[in-house]
């Protein structure tokens, strides 16, 4: 489903060049739930905002079913986020002036929807993530994990073909981290969404079928999971 | 493109539903002030502009007004076009006139002025010279040894310091009057008349029959004849009526006396309008640019996370146009009931003017729809650029700052 090939990113130029990404190289395939793990400064949040098209790659191939996305132009590549990707930011990144439904169905409208089948898609979506009844609250009435959940509903309410997750527990608590990680876990299982999710906590893997571990732009590992490992 | 204005409007009205309403106010506020700016003072010069036209329609000129052709002194043939004028469907009234420059004399005292000839009885329905009388009466029809005299002329009234006058001459008193043919005639002052304005109030009038006696005439001939219509607006319709019913004198509207007479006048005021109209749409513009611009860079954030969901640039910045054309659209509404307000307190409390023209503002719509179209413009314009210039940026920058 993803296939990424001698991937490289550089920030500066001369011999001030850091070298977030060093070339590399990996596929995943449908359905799989991914951890990207390693120290901060290894790459993995720029890979994954890559991988998202938020971030330009310097040099290596993208693609994403067969489509190479790393050159699309910027008119294609906002279109390929609104219908394709979506991404769970560490922060939340809702819109605040917004309530959690108008922050899950404004992505719906974008797609061309009736304003009333967006607001039942965002329902669904925010039922989906366990927030019934919560639809007209805005970020500020809403907790940590639950910013967080409304994130992910706005993430999956156009049911992308990737979920794309950036530290999605880093500000939550054990429990609220625990509830997030559920919904993708049954997010995956379910409706056999994939998952890319970063992540420095090494209890977060008991989620996922597969570790692949950054050390300074190169992946130091990537190992499958077994049941129970 | 459906798409992205549905999903503009959505954002600007999230925006205003749930903003910061100290804000908004504080926005809107200082917009209705820009607008009052912009209207404010041309409503004041309209009235300044609107009370000198009122006098010249009220004395000398009349809404139409027929004069000699070419180099010729005399409209010959007065009564000819007076009927004339008279069957002109659209005609309320018209009169004849004959001006004479001549010097009068009050005990040692002389001023030099320009002595109007009237038909006493005619003037009720052409100008306002029967009711500015403020000391004795107006002209009789049969009155033939006496004048009328401007307040400035008499020294009774506001200018005697300005202009030579007669030393505060009264009515009933006599004067002595030396026309420009050398003729001299001892009038008694019937009036004093009042009109707050030079034109009326250093002029002098006596009946049409003293000036045609004095020069000579035959009963025929006027310097000009003033006509009023029924309704206002159809002056240049029936001054072309006029034209056709065979009248080859010169004929013009009070617009076209206006136009040059008060141009001159009107000048220094208008370049002063200009001025004020250009600094206040600069100072409009960099405002509604500022308010707009310190908007979006706060939302910057917002704006790469929408951008990074995938909400295309163009509902970014169609959000921000609507953001602020709401903004204008307040800002006018709040701008027009102070505007409003103050054009209520002013013509109950008229601006005092040459201490003794009241200006009251006037109300002049396509000054209204013209600012209001420039303000709506620029809310346009200054909603776009700064959301443009933003919505270009990376998505990492606006959101990260890198």
């Amino acid at each position: 489903m993803i296939i990424v090939k001698d991937l490289k990113r550089y920030y500066g130029t001369g011999d001030m060049t850091v070298k977030a990404l060093k070339g590399v190289s990996f596929e995943i395939n449908k359905g799989e739930f991914v951890a990207i793990m390693g120290a901060s400064g290894s790459g993995k949040t720029t890979l994954l905002r890559i991988l998202a098209l938020l971030d330009d790659a310097t040099d290596g191939e993208y693609t994403i079913r067969g489509l190479e996305v790393s050159s699309l132009p910027e008119a294609e590549r906002s279109y390929y986020r609104l219908t394709q990707v979506g991404y769970v930011f560490q922060d939340y990144a809702l819109i605040n002036e917004m309530s959690a439904a108008e922050n899950v169905y404004i992505l719906s409208m974008m797609e061309g929807k009736s304003k009333k089948e967006s607001y039942t898609t965002a329902l669904e979506a925010l039922a989906k993530v366990g927030l019934e009844g919560k639809h007209d609250r805005i970020p500020d009435e809403l907790s940590g994990g639950e910013k967080q959940r409304v994130a992910i509903a706005r993430a999956i309410a156009k049911k992308p073909d990737i979920l794309f997750a950036d530290e999605p527990c880093a500000n939550l608590d054990t429990v609220n981290s625990k509830q997030v990680l559920d919904v993708f876990k049954e997010l995956n299982e379910k409706y056999g969404q994939t998952i890319v999710m970063v992540t420095h906590e090494l209890w977060h893997t008991d989620y996922v079928h597969r570790v692949i571990t950054f050390q300074d732009g190169s992946i130091l590992s990537d190992e499958k999971k077994t049941k129970g490992q | 493109m459906i798409n992205d204005i549905r999903v503009g409007a959505l954002i600007a009205y999230c925006s205003v539903k749930r903003g910061n309403k100290k804000t908004l106010i504080f926005i809107v506020f200082v917009l209705s002030l820009i607008f009052l700016n912009l209207v404010f003072l041309p409503s004041m010069i309209g009235g300044l502009s609107g009370l000198f036209t009122g006098f010249m329609r009220d004395y000398p000129y009349g809404d139409i007004v027929i004069e000699p052709t070419g180099d010729n002194t005399y409209i010959n043939n007065a009564d000819l076009v007076l009927k004339k004028v008279r069957a002109v469907e659209g005609v309320r009234a018209a009169t004849k006139r004959l001006d004479a420059g001549a010097s009068i004399n009050h005990k040692q005292k002389v001023v030099g002025a320009t002595i109007t000839g009237l038909l006493p009885t005619e003037e009720y329905d052409i100008s306002r010279y029967p009711y500015i009388i403020n000391e004795g009466d107006f002209l009789g029809e049969l009155s033939r040894d006496e004048i009328i005299i401007g307040a400035m002329i008499a020294g009774t009234g506001f200018g005697a310091e300005i202009y030579d006058n007669l030393g505060e001459v009264r009515p009933g008193a006599l004067v002595d009057v030396t026309y420009s043919n050398g003729v001299k005639r001892t009038y008694k002052v019937k009036g004093i008349m009042t009109g707050s304005i030079e034109v009326v109030d250093l002029n002098a009038l006596v009946n049409y029959k003293e000036i045609e006696d004095v020069y000579g005439l035959e009963g025929k001939e006027a310097t000009s004849i003033v006509v009023r219509v029924n309704k206002e607006g159809t002056e240049a319709q029936i001054q072309d009526k006029i034209r056709e019913a065979g009248v080859n004198e010169e004929i013009f509207t009070w617009a076209d006396k206006s136009e040059a007479l008060i141009k001159q006048a009107m000048q220094s005021m208008g370049a002063i309008d200009i001025m004020s109209k250009i600094v206040s749409l600069i100072v409009g513009a960099a405002l509604v640019l500022i308010i707009i611009y310190i908007n979006v860079l706060n939302r910057k954030k917002e704006i790469g996370i929408l951008k990074a969901v995938g909400i295309t640039p163009r509902s970014i910045v169609l959000s921000y146009a609507f953001l602020s054309t709401f903004y204008v659209c307040l800002g006018i509404s709040a701008g027009l009931i102070l505007y409003l307000s103050l054009m209520l307190y002013f013509q109950m409390n008229p601006v005092t003017f040459y201490e003794t023209m009241e200006i009251s503002p006037t109300i002049d719509p396509m000054l209204l729809i013209q600012s209001i179209a420039t303000m709506l413009t620029l809310s346009v314009i200054a909603g776009i650029l700064p959301a443009w210039s933003v919505s270009k940026e990376s998505i990492l920058k606006a959101i990260w700052g890198r």
